[in-house]
């Protein structure tokens, strides 16, 4: 196993963060947080069209870069460090995975281009605490039809996506399936959620009767259930990379400050209650890199280990996040409690992140599940 | 039309640099390398003129095996092939780097137009170009901050002090880029994936008959500047003309 960025990766990397350096800095995130939808389209336009992120995953046959989850951690990383505003990890992480997984192939022909160009943005309404195995949505037979009715409390970015993939149960065949239904359907009432994390959306989404044509029901070789959890399980590993990204800006931050906050005549970074927790955010970074990229390898190489990397990746990177954006805070002192610096927004990303596609908690036992204990 | 666009990697300017306890160099131990930016300025232009004429972009970067990601990004970009030109950092000073691209420019037979960046951000030494136009006894235009160019002709603006210069130069010429040419565009991914399968040549310095590697320029030892010392703060505009008069003597 080589563990470590290829030439190219690390060229992927770069060029996402030049372009993110200097079309999302942070006064550009404050601005999309103040805006409805919760992103700039301009900055989505940036990163789907001219560098090409929305079409990492895509087959090239469909127009896409036919790259791999070992891929897009390092992009994902940079999108965490930025504090980027715009729904990659719903489109790609949640809408494309699940047409790569779930899908068929006449259905990933008719669907996938206008994700990969970054025309359509997509979502995947699922259970909110991250259970592959349930949903509130029933799904029946009506006619020739599916007909759709429940709710879906959290959907990440569910007020915008074009596309929305619906984990539903179907009675009849006690079993989940997903199925694809366009943001703007009959019947599909989308409430976008005050979020703690301004920086990332949830909607509330309600099913009233939505009709879904037999040939959007997902009908690739994984079964509905099968399918979402590998689903759940890449966007986990996506998601541990941007917590990756994230905590590394948070040490670069305070790292910046201790070497610079002068107290009692000599800089904060020479003192040693400042170095050990510098140390121990270097430390956290370090092990949550190492932990995101062996999932990332995973859910390329190895997908037999996916569930338990993909687990300890999202449960190590997210307390080494939370813990590093709560160390950026008492590192900056007082000014690390004003709205105009950036700290808060890294630690509000932290803890919804934290949350996001289940807690820490779930994921250990997850782990204790795969590890027969 | 045939564009030799030549590019160099500098460790990034952004980040602390540290001397080798001899002065003899920079520590180059974990440094991280950025094209200069310069350069990306000449490929840029080498780009948008390889959109309007058709031309056929060449990136050409001297040294180690290491110079070989700073070729791949300007073909990221869009570039159509690259050299590396073997050779080590230390042995190299602007003026056998000049001949080197001389050589290479020969090599090549029918390039049209050698754009550069005015200097690297390393070095300041601003030479190369000036030397490589001497070399090929080519008109060159520095610090071009507009490139045109028509039927067998470029025009140059350049920028001079108080104001603007335009100059007209016969193809082929050397160009060499300010800042303010234009905006590098940014590699896109499928960019990136594309130049895996571009062609870099590997040339030594014997393919280019370069048999005279003696360097004009000794570096002779590296300093860092003098720290600066902490401020005095005043209270009043009394006391700090009083400071001005009798302490810094500046008034």
């Amino acid at each position: 196993m080589r563990f470590a960025l290829d030439e190219e990766q690390v060229a992927l990397q770069r060029a996402a963060r030049r372009l993110l350096e200097r079309w999302s800095p942070s006064a550009a995130a404050r601005d999309a947080m103040e805006t409805e939808r919760g992103y700039d389209d301009a900055l989505w336009q940036r990163l789907a069209a001219d560098l090409g992120v929305s079409a990492l995953l895509v087959p090239e046959a469909l127009g896409g870069l036919g790259l791999g989850p070992t891929a897009l951690a390092p992009v994902m990383e940079e999108m965490g460090r930025a504090l980027a505003c715009a729904p990659l990890l719903s489109t790609v992480a949640l809408g494309t995975n699940a047409l790569l997984l779930g899908a068929s192939a006449e259905q990933q022909a008719r669907w996938l281009p206008g994700l990969a160009s970054g025309e359509r943005t997509a979502t995947v309404a699922f259970d909110p605490l991250g259970d592959a195995r349930r949903s509130e949505v029933r799904a029946v037979r009506d006619g020739g039809s599916w007909r759709l009715d429940g709710v879906v409390t959290q959907v990440l970015d569910g007020h915008t996506a074009s596309l929305v993939v619906v984990a539903a149960e179907v009675a009849a065949e006690d079993a989940l399936a997903l199925f694809l239904v366009p943001g703007d359907a009959p019947g599909l009432a989308r409430t976008a959620l005050p979020t703690m994390d301004r920086t990332r959306r949830l909607a509330r989404l309600e099913l009233h009767g939505v009709s879904v044509p037999p040939a959007d029901r997902l009908d690739g070789p994984l079964p509905g259930a099968a399918a979402l959890r590998a689903v759940l399980d890449r966007a986990r590993v996506a998601l541990a990379s941007e917590q990756v990204g994230l905590a590394e800006r948070c040490l670069d931050m305070s790292v910046e400050h201790a070497r610079t906050r002068v107290q009692f005549g000599r800089p904060i970074g020479s003192f040693q209650a400042i170095k050990h927790r510098c140390a121990d955010m270097l430390v956290d970074v370090e092990s949550a890199r190492a932990a995101s990229w062996y999932a990332a390898w995973a859910a390329e190489h190895a997908p037999d280990e996916l569930a338990t990397a993909a687990a300890m990746a999202k449960a190590w990177c997210s307390e080494a996040c939370f813990r590093a954006a709560a160390e950026c805070i008492q590192i900056h002192g007082g000014i690390g409690f004003t709205w105009e610096h950036d700290a808060h927004l890294a630690f509000k990303r932290a803890r919804a992140s934290l949350a996001l596609f289940g807690a820490p908690a779930n994921h250990r036992e997850t782990i204790a599940h795969e590890l027969g204990l | 039309m045939k564009i030799l666009v030549a590019a160099k990697r500098v460790i990034d300017p952004d980040a602390r640099i540290k001397l080798l306890p001899d002065g003899s160099g920079v520590d180059v131990q974990s440094v991280e390398y950025k094209v200069n930016p310069f350069c990306e300025n000449a490929i840029e232009e080498a780009l948008a003129l390889k959109e309007e004429h058709d031309a056929e972009v060449v990136i050409v970067s001297i040294g180690p095996d290491d110079v070989t990601p700073t070729i791949r990004s300007g073909l990221a970009m869009g570039a159509d092939r690259g050299i590396r030109v073997e050779s080590e950092d230390a042995a190299l000073d602007s003026d056998l780097v000049a001949r080197i691209l001389a050589g290479v420019f020969k090599h090549e037979g029918d390039v049209d137009i050698v754009l550069l960046g005015k200097q690297a951000v390393d070095g300041d030494n601003n030479q190369v170009g000036q030397l490589l136009a001497q070399y090929l006894e080519l008109p060159q235009a520095c610090f071009a901050s507009e490139v045109k160019v028509s039927g067998g002709s470029a025009t140059v603006t350049r920028e001079v002090d108080g104001g603007l210069e335009t100059l007209e130069l016969p193809l082929p010429a050397v160009i060499t880029a300010d800042l303010r040419l234009n905006e590098p565009r940014y590699a896109s991914l499928p960019g990136i994936m594309k130049a895996k399968r571009k062609p870099i040549d590997e040339l030594s310095l014997a393919d280019l008959g370069i048999t005279d590697t003696a360097l004009k320029v000794e570096v002779v030892r590296l300093e860092e500047p003098p720290a600066r010392h902490a401020g005095v703060m005043v209270e009043s505009v009394d006391q700090l003309i009083d400071k001005l008069v009798n302490v810094a003597k500046v008034l």
